[in-house]
């Protein structure tokens, strides 16, 4: 090994020992809890795929995953709409767009532990910011169905403006030429919007759905803080039950093996997308 | 110019120093006669602990801790909050009179088990002590996670506090296996509260005959006469604090949280058979000792979860998502005749910043049933007089100290102090401290030693006051108590009871199905944590002897 070389190993070494305590050895050690039982105080059981077995038996594991799955699905694509129409809309002549657009993006800036809280306040049935002005009571956080829509309502709005900035960036990006030419042939704005302005957005619109696919799925804080997971489980999501069942309960190898298996499902959701983008570039 | 900067320099440091000298030793004073009067923090009161209190270790010119420094876990309510408030008044007098340092860890409540369970279970070691709920302790004691402190106990050395102040009830939840593991501090019992203005006004009583046919059952010695006064006065204007509709009743089953209370003391007296023996269908409530077979969902259980469902319909519909500070909110701003909880509403009611009933409240052990199910013959059993059973629910927070502490006799120093006369009924009185009354040193005579004067120059309402300590009293002396769930594992069982009882609350699940769930779920978590071990640990916190 040469001196230069010496030396470059010497630099990176402190990145390496950070990547390998705090991000491998973590997932390794987890990855070793999934395949035990651990019970404080006892020694750890090796039980092989039994946590992971019993993931796909337990209810309130099962309930999770449906609640996580329906928060997904509808609040990624309420946000993807969303942005992209406002989106379209701040790409044109607007009055007051400069302040519009940093009002827009202001919730993206929000802690959502203290966005889970604020809506706690916001929603608060006897009198509420929300009920306070109707002439009817809204069962926001006391009604199943009213609380995961509630739960979902909250991630709109905070994460819609980043849909918002990113397609936006992406819609400025669009050479006017292409516009110009077009008009040539149609005038028609939707055939433009159809047949330009969607295919030159399509690499940044499956981005950001990657992007928030991804993070909805590992959601935590929101739900935690505005509901706890309730009423009942109707908004326990997958990462709270597992969080709960390691921290909480101390049932360190179920939990684990939880974590992993939401991994997975991520993974999965993530590879299919980006074999999309890679399709689309070719 | 230069001369003139150093002097400012060095005037700047003289002050810095004096200020410094001035704040040491303003936070104790030694009299004459040998007892020591501790200033708290920022408030400057001043409590008097006597000289054959304060410990032999301590005096004068002697800080037998100097220079050590000990970390403690609370719950996080800051500097004037529940709990966590007195540490931080006592503090600085504490640091004076041993010479330790203090540092006040605080937690949210929700974190407070998982972050020190992982701190021992992986040996960081960064707490010498918790000021643990009771439902903690079997999740300390049994890997050897915390210390007994009876060698200290004996130790005139340490501020002294007498164990015979408290009642047997208490006394069990801060002891394992016959040995001390906590300090008293708290003392959590619920308690019935009620509207007393309301309740006691002929006009009201009339108008409940009026509708009801029959005379208004109060004071109410049932669950069923509670049901029947909430289900007249729900949605009625009886209060005139404003023009809304008011409730009957209010609780908490925000999911998570501590909804789950509310269950165990309502569910007590169709449950728990008083006598003198322990065994399946006496003085029991959780498990069959003898199997560990969960008995959540035995009929004296469901029936009680029946009631409680029927109860909360005459509450708001929004309770289903409220937490604990709701509930009180909604009570002390006059919003229900009724309201099941710890001993900390009585002394908010007398915050009148936050409160428009103080000096209308009444308060009593909560009621009985007529009706209690025999486990053991499988049959109801009807009672002449109602079944009152006393409560120790709720987390009685308390001092424990870490096995891995190398500074125990310090914290145990911190505990003790806190358990002397003065400062716990200076806690007690004052209310906003988080500390319950529950000892005979906090009761009047003749159940106890504390001075009405006490109470009465902390601002409480005579009246209100009576109530609030006859129904603490009656509570933790009550002859029969609901059994403390202390085993490893509590917290658990108690969330597997607490999400079911939330889905019958929204009507997701019948009772019956809701209890038959938690008793699938206690099982599975009872095999877990290896079923043996979880019934010998149950054996023994109940002092059931096969």
């Amino acid at each position: 090994m040469t001196r230069n070389s010496r030396l470059k190993n010497l630099f990176l070494a402190p990145a390496a020992l950070w990547v390998l305590a705090f991000t491998v050895y973590p997932l390794l050690y987890s990855l070793r809890l999934a395949f035990y039982r651990v019970n404080i105080g006892q020694s750890d059981v090796f039980i092989g795929f039994e946590n992971f077995a019993r993931a796909f038996s337990d209810g309130n594991a099962i309930n999770s995953a449906v609640v996580t799955l329906i928060f997904v699905g509808g609040g990624v694509i309420i946000q993807l709409s969303l942005g992209i129409l406002f989106a379209l809309l701040f790409n044109r002549e607007l009055p007051f767009r400069g302040l519009l657009r940093t009002i827009m993006t202001l919730p993206l800036f929000a802690t959502p532990i203290a966005v889970g809280f604020l809506f706690f306040t916001i929603f608060y049935e006897e009198g509420g910011l929300i009920n306070g002005l109707l002439p009817f009571k809204v069962p926001w956080l006391s009604d199943p169905s009213w609380a995961l829509f509630s739960v979902m309502l909250v991630d709109i709005w905070q994460w819609t403006p980043f849909v918002f900035l990113v397609t936006l960036a992406a819609l400025q990006g669009i050479p006017n030429e292409y516009y110009e030419a077009a008009s040539l042939e149609t005038s028609n704005a939707m055939t433009q919007f159809r047949f330009i302005t969607l295919p030159l957005l399509q690499p940044t619109i499956i981005l950001v759905l990657v992007l928030r696919i991804a993070e909805a799925f590992k959601v935590f804080d929101i739900p935690f803080t505005l509901t706890a997971g309730g009423p009942g489980a109707s908004t326990q999501v997958f990462s709270m039950f597992a969080y709960r069942t390691s921290r909480r309960f101390f049932d360190f190898g179920y939990g684990s093996a939880l974590a992993y298996l939401l991994l997975v499902a991520v993974l999965i959701v993530v590879l299919f997308f980006f074999n999309r983008i890679r399709q689309t570039y070719q | 110019m230069q001369r003139l900067r150093w002097l400012v320099f060095v005037a700047a440091l003289l002050f810095v120093w004096a200020t410094a000298v001035a704040q040491e030793g303003n936070y104790l004073e030694w009299n004459a006669d040998g007892s020591v009067t501790l200033i708290t923090f920022e408030d400057e009161e001043r409590i008097t602990i006597p000289a054959d209190q304060i410990g032999t270790m301590f005096g004068p010119g002697q800080q037998p801790f100097a220079g050590k420094r000990i970390a403690i876990t609370v719950n996080n309510g800051g500097p004037k909050g529940g709990i966590s408030g007195p540490l931080y008044r006592l503090r600085p007098a504490w640091e004076e009179l041993t010479g330790a340092e203090l540092d006040i860890v605080e937690m949210p409540l929700a974190e407070q088990l998982p972050a020190t369970i992982n701190d021992l279970r992986l040996g960081l070691n960064q707490f010498d002590g918790f000021i643990e709920g009771a439902w903690y302790m079997g999740e300390y004691v049994t890997p050897g996670f915390i210390i007994p402190i009876d060698d200290y106990m004996a130790d005139p050395g340490f501020p002294q506090w007498d164990p015979n102040w408290l009642p047997p009830s208490l006394r069990e939840i801060y002891m394992w296996e016959g040995k001390w593991y906590a300090t008293p501090n708290d003392s959590d019992g619920q308690v019935l509260y009620w509207r007393n203005d309301i309740l006691s006004n002929p006009e009201w009583q009339a108008a409940y005959e009026a509708e009801v046919g029959e005379p208004m059952p109060f004071p109410v010695k049932t669950w069923d006469d509670v049901i029947a006064i909430a289900r007249f006065f729900d949605g009625k204007n009886w209060d005139d604090n404003d023009p809304d509709p008011d409730s009957g009743v209010v609780m908490h089953f925000r999911v998570n949280e501590q909804g789950m209370f509310h269950y165990m003391t309502m569910s007590a007296p169709f449950v728990v058979r008083g006598g003198d023996t322990v065994n399946r269908c006496t003085n029991n409530y959780w498990f069959d000792p003898a199997t560990m077979e969960p008995l959540i969902n035995s009929p004296g259980h469901v029936r009680a979860l029946e009631k409680l469902v029927e109860l909360s319909q005459y509450g708001p519909d929004a309770q289903v998502g409220w937490d604990l500070g709701t509930t009180w909110d909604w009570f002390l701003r006059g919003k229900s005749i009724f309201v099941f909880s710890w001993g900390d509403v009585g002394s908010l009611v007398q915050d009148t910043t936050r409160s428009q009933i103080k000096g209308k409240l009444g308060a009593s052990i909560v009621p009985g049933s007529n009706e209690v199910y025999n486990m053991c013959t499988n049959a109801w059993e009807t009672l002449a007089e109602p079944n009152v059973v006393g409560n120790t629910t709720g987390g009685s927070w308390q001092g424990v100290v870490s096995a891995r502490s190398p500074n125990p006799d310090v914290v145990y120093s911190l505990y003790a102090l806190m358990a002397t006369e003065p400062v716990s009924l200076w806690n007690v009185n004052r209310g906003w401290t988080g500390v319950d009354p529950g000892w005979s040193i906090h009761f009047l005579p003749p159940d106890g030693t504390a001075s009405l004067e006490g109470y009465l120059e902390a601002g409480w309402n005579e009246s209100d006051l009576k109530f609030y300590l006859q129904a603490y009293r009656d509570n933790f002396f009550a002859d029969t108590m609901l059994p403390y769930l202390r085993i490893n594992g509590a917290e658990e069982y108690w969330r597997a009871l607490d999400q079911n009882l939330s889905e019958a609350m929204i009507g997701r699940l019948a009772p019956q199905e809701a209890l038959d769930r938690t008793a699938v779920a206690w099982d599975e978590i009872t095999n877990r944590r290896g079923r043996d071990d979880q019934l010998k640990q149950f054996q023994e916190s109940i002092g059931y002897t096969p």
